[in-house]
């Protein structure tokens, strides 16, 4: 909702304004319109007169408070860090091991897991040339090979997100091996965070392994399934993060996202599940990009935007089902291969601003991230980053700190009015589901992105070290990049083969025909299937294959 | 830009070998090359050799902009082997995305014909795929008229 | 004179094909003398037209279909559409990658051909195009056009059998969508015929096929081109009108080529009159601005001046 300009009863309010804005106007000289990257217009100074907290009860509440503008919990950093949850993904199940080690002997309480690139494709890693394997994340394609990653994780006391897209076979495994230690799926915690298919339809097509029918399905039954069996696990994890690095603007990337989330809640609804229960695992995945105040703003609008959505247009009773949940990572699309030591100084202000916007959990991207896999050196600093923000920089001293500022909160109701539009658009379209089947969210992604290269071409938007205080002297890094041992890796795919000949091949055959029914019935829980074929030691590969077939093979629009 | 666009148009192919899946820069450069005046042939990600092979003989295309990311340009020097190996050594390849300084060499050895860093101005890219076009057309001419013959 | 190209081409050398493709492209002496040369070869494949609005899901319609050819044993040559841009004339021809299941089959040949500006979007060489597909062995040849504008007449004078795409849920545009469209059709097909409102589109085809007086034994047929439901039926109802249209092959190919020619004769007047500056047609430019006479009777005039 708009905002008039506010009635003030300030005496002299006006006098003063009015003269700083003539002494501003003598010594700007020419001053220029600045338009922020979701183009709304930035003023030089925001004042009482913009926003002056008499809605303060409506419109911001108190932390933990509908509808949550200043935080979803009464006691926010203050009482409960943010979490640190940093992505990995190297090599063989063993490299991962390793490093997992490394950052559990520190002392986090949640990881994550990255798969290879081949993975996200739906292939094993015998049907791709080895020099690309685990270059981008680990190679894991069968329950033992999550055994052998996880050894020594203590599955029941920590927290993992797995970056897996739909058919969400990583789970499959974890469970499996859960299952073989011992381990009720009860204490399994977690997120599915690649579960928005319709994200990847859009906007990261890497991940996008099913027909848009068929991940629709599959997510379903994964959402039943993981409420009926692991009931701490968050299913749904809905996607801001690829629209935003595909070059949608901040106020597109957050109206998407709720459109996206109402979708899906939507759907829960039509398959008669409890929308309380639904919502209250549901989470958000965001990217943080460097226009700081802008992703404040767009943070806490969204905040408030889906607390209303929630109880008034999907009728949640529940307080849980209001709170907008959400891992925000730094922005790998502002990082630069030019003078990459720069992206150390960019990632804490993209950092900042997700600490102050209040987020979940938090993933600071290494220096070198926009170039390849973080080292151990890279990826310490990343940690620090956060570590000085909280420890010495007391980002956490204080709930919404920014809350009040006459700036801020301006820009939040702005962003919140422009999101409101595009999701009157969105809904004027038939919801996100058909918007991205006709390709609509994608051409106005595609225009965005245009738009910002060309201003990037033109001088408007600076980069330093891109387009201006560029410096030829010698190489961007200054090391030879790293790179998974090829000979291990081979010795990998090698173990692997031999692995899938000694199966027996009547199991294998059986475990595939029932996942095959599952997909065509309409009755069968398709993911308690794909859980039982990780049991049988059916692989990655196979599973994928089996639903591309029944289901349709995904092949994203491609709008240029 | 002062270059005369080709008649019929250059025709470029856009794609992606390997594994790397982000195509926001290849479908950037894709409408960059279709603004000057180029029939750019766009593939999604995750192309195999032998279909870029058979797409770039059957669409005689003139020049190959692959979009890297990750290591798949450790396979780049594949493709130009196998490109030759079909007869087409005369196509013009560029690639586009994050190639190590230390691992550019081995491109440039294998026939690639420029890299084009994330900072590589539209252009700077554009100029340099209307020359290359315009150089191969050329070649392929020259092989027409000796058919004439 | 070319022989060894043509040869190429005739045996079925796919980038023979191609080259023989761009010089069609491109015209000139050179085309003109290879086009005359294959001509008398041309007949033996069967030409097929996909048409229809985006969205349909064409792409992936075709990507199936051709799948059911192969399995057949049939070889297969694509020409698929692209609008050029009309400012640039540059264009981006991404319907190929559609088509990824026959990108490393070599009886599967695809060609994006763009518009080159052609308003009736298919360029003037496309005949050509088909032709030497045809004189290449293929056994099937099938154009995929955006269902927009006048490209559907040129199919028709093309294609042996017009495929016209619809699908559910397109709203208003199936009825708006020019019965143009749906006149030229041989065969209609509601893909994506899963969707729940699937069969309302299959009444309201066949509605309109009822209240035709003439051409109304065209079949419609549910395809779901995802799961590659409906191919089979496709394909029967396709060879059924083949048969059925027996011998029109030359009838439209004439007709073709008078409306090509008509059409060049009209560019051709047109520049001219556009260009001349002579003394007789300033002065009937004159007449006609100050309604003097009226602009068919300066056409005519005009036309008896410059020839």
């Amino acid at each position: 909702m708009s905002k008039e300009a506010v009635q003030l009863s300030l005496p002299g309010f006006e006098q003063a304004h009015g003269r700083w804005r003539a002494e501003y106007g003598r010594q700007i000289g020419t001053d220029r319109v600045i338009r922020n990257r979701s183009q709304i217009e930035i003023k030089p100074l925001y004042t009482p007169r913009d926003w002056n907290g008499e809605s303060f009860l409506d419109d911001l509440g108190f932390p933990g408070q509908f509808p949550y503008t200043r935080g979803i919990y009464p006691t926010m950093h203050r009482g409960r860090t943010w979490t640190q949850r940093q992505l990995i993904g190297l090599g063989t199940p063993e490299d991962y091991n390793k490093r997992v080690r490394v950052i559990l002997d520190a002392g986090a309480t949640a990881i994550s897991l990255l798969p290879c690139n081949s993975g996200f494709r739906g292939v094993d890693c015998d049907e791709v040339d080895p020099v690309l394997l685990g270059t981008c994340g680990t190679v894991i394609n069968t329950t033992d090979h999550m055994d052998r990653a996880l050894d020594g994780v203590p599955l029941g006391n920590i927290s993992t997100a797995m970056n897996d897209p739909s058919p969400f076979t990583l789970l499959a495994f974890t469970l499996a091996v859960a299952k073989r230690r011992g381990i009720p799926w009860t204490s399994i915690t977690g997120t599915s965070n690649q579960s928005d298919y319709i994200s990847h339809f859009i906007a990261n097509h890497m991940f996008y392994r099913l027909s848009l029918a068929g991940a629709r399905r599959v997510l379903l039954d994964h959402i039943e399934f993981c409420r009926k069996h692991v009931p701490g696990w968050n299913p749904v994890s809905v996607v801001g993060q690829h629209m935003q690095q595909a070059g949608a603007t901040p106020v597109e990337t957050m109206a998407f996202t709720l459109s996206t989330a109402l979708q899906y809640a939507q759907d829960c609804i039509d398959r008669g599940m409890d929308i309380d229960v639904v919502l209250r695992r549901f989470t958000f995945f965001f990217d943080i990009s460097i226009s700081f105040f802008e992703e404040v703003a767009k943070f806490r609008a969204g905040r408030r935007i889906w607390a209303r959505l929630a109880r008034e247009r999907l009728g949640a009773k529940d307080p849980g089902s209001w709170r907008f949940k959400f891992h925000g990572q730094t922005s790998g699309v502002d990082l630069t291969e030019q003078q990459p030591l720069n992206n150390i100084a960019r990632v804490a202000v993209q950092a900042m601003a997700g600490i102050m916007s209040g987020l979940q959990s938090l993933h600071t991207d290494a220096y070198d991230e926009a170039i390849t896999t973080p080292t151990e050196e890279t990826a310490r600093i990343a940690v620090a980053t956060q570590n000085i923000l909280r420890e010495e920089a007391h980002l956490c001293d204080v709930i919404d700190p920014l809350g009040g500022s006459y700036y801020v909160e301006t820009l939040t109701d702005q962003m919140e009015s422009e999101i409101e539009v595009l999701i009157g658009k969105i809904d004027a379209a038939g919801g996100m589901y058909k918007a991205a089947e006709s390709g609509l969210v994608q051409s106005m992604i595609g225009t965005s992105a245009l738009a910002f290269q060309e201003r990037v071409e033109r001088g408007e938007e600076k980069i330093i070290g891109v387009n201006c205080y560029q410096n030829d002297s010698g190489p961007s890094l200054s090391r030879a990049t790293e790179r998974p041992d090829l000979d291990r890796m081979t010795d990998h795919v090698a173990r692997f083969q031999a692995y899938k000949e000694a199966r027996s091949q009547g199991d294998v055959r059986r475990a595939l025909d029932a996942l095959a029914r599952a997909a065509n019935s309409e009755r069968e829980n398709v993911y308690e299937r794909i859980v039982e074929a990780a049991e049988a030691g059916i692989t990655h590969g196979e599973i994928v294959s089996c639903l591309r077939k029944e289901l349709g093979f995904g092949h994203p629009l491609v709008v240029v | 830009m002062s270059l005369a666009t080709l008649s019929p148009p250059a025709r470029v192919l856009v794609t992606k070998i390997g594994l790397d899946g982000h195509d926001r820069g290849s479908r950037i450069v894709a409408a960059f090359l279709r603004d000057a005046g180029m029939e750019v042939i766009y593939t999604p990600p995750w192309q195999s050799i032998p279909a870029v092979v058979k797409l770039a003989m059957e669409e005689d295309v003139d020049v190959i902009g692959i979009s890297s990311l990750a290591t798949d340009h450790l396979i780049v020097p594949k493709l130009t082997d196998a490109l030759r190996a079909a007869g087409l050594g005369h196509v013009g390849v560029v690639v586009g995305g994050i190639v190590p300084e230390d691992e550019r060499a081995v491109l440039i050895d294998a026939g690639v014909h420029a890299i084009f860093g994330p900072g590589s101005a539209r252009d700077e890219i554009i100029q340099h795929v209307a020359l290359l076009a315009a150089k191969v057309r050329e070649t392929k001419d020259a092989e027409l008229a000796e058919i004439a013959q | 004179m070319h022989d060894d190209l043509v040869d190429r081409l005739t045996a079925g050398d796919p980038s023979a094909l191609a080259r023989c493709i761009s010089l069609m492209e491109r015209g000139g002496a050179a085309a003109d003398r290879i086009y005359r040369r294959v001509c008398p070869r041309v007949g033996g494949a069967t030409v097929i037209g996909f048409t229809g609005a985006p969205g349909a899901g064409k792409s992936t319609l075709i990507d199936a279909y051709i799948a059911a050819l192969r399995v057949r044993g049939a070889s297969v040559a694509v020409a698929a559409v692209d609008p050029s841009s009309p400012i640039s004339g540059g264009a981006v021809l991404g319907d190929r990658a559609r088509m990824w299941r026959h990108a490393e089959d070599p009886g599967v040949f695809i060609r994006s051909v763009a518009s080159h500006g052609h308003l009736g979007g298919l360029s003037e060489s496309m005949h050509r195009i088909v032709d030497v597909m045809d004189v290449a062995g293929r056994d099937f040849i099938i154009i995929e056009t955006v269902g927009a504008g006048q490209s559907e007449v040129e199919v028709v004078e093309i294609a042996d059998v017009c495929v016209v795409v619809n699908a559910p849920n397109m709203g208003d545009e199936v009825q708006a969508m020019k019965a143009g469209i749906l006149e030229i059709a041989d065969v209609l097909v509601v893909n994506k015929s899963d969707l729940p409102l699937a069969q309302r589109t299959t009444k309201q085809l066949t509605n309109m096929l009822e209240l035709r007086r003439e051409n109304r034994d065209v079949p419609v047929v549910e395809t779901v081109a995802l799961t590659e439901t409906g191919i089979d039926a496709l394909h029967d109802a396709i060879t059924r009108r083949l048969a059925a249209g027996a011998g029109d092959k030359q009838k439209r190919r004439e007709r073709r080529m008078r409306r090509l020619i008509a059409d060049r004769a009209g560019r051709i007047v047109r520049d001219l009159v556009g260009d001349a500056d002579g003394g007789d047609l300033a002065d009937l430019v004159h007449a006609a601005a100050s309604g003097e006479i009226g602009i068919d009777a300066a056409a005519r005039r005009a036309l008896k001046a410059v020839l």
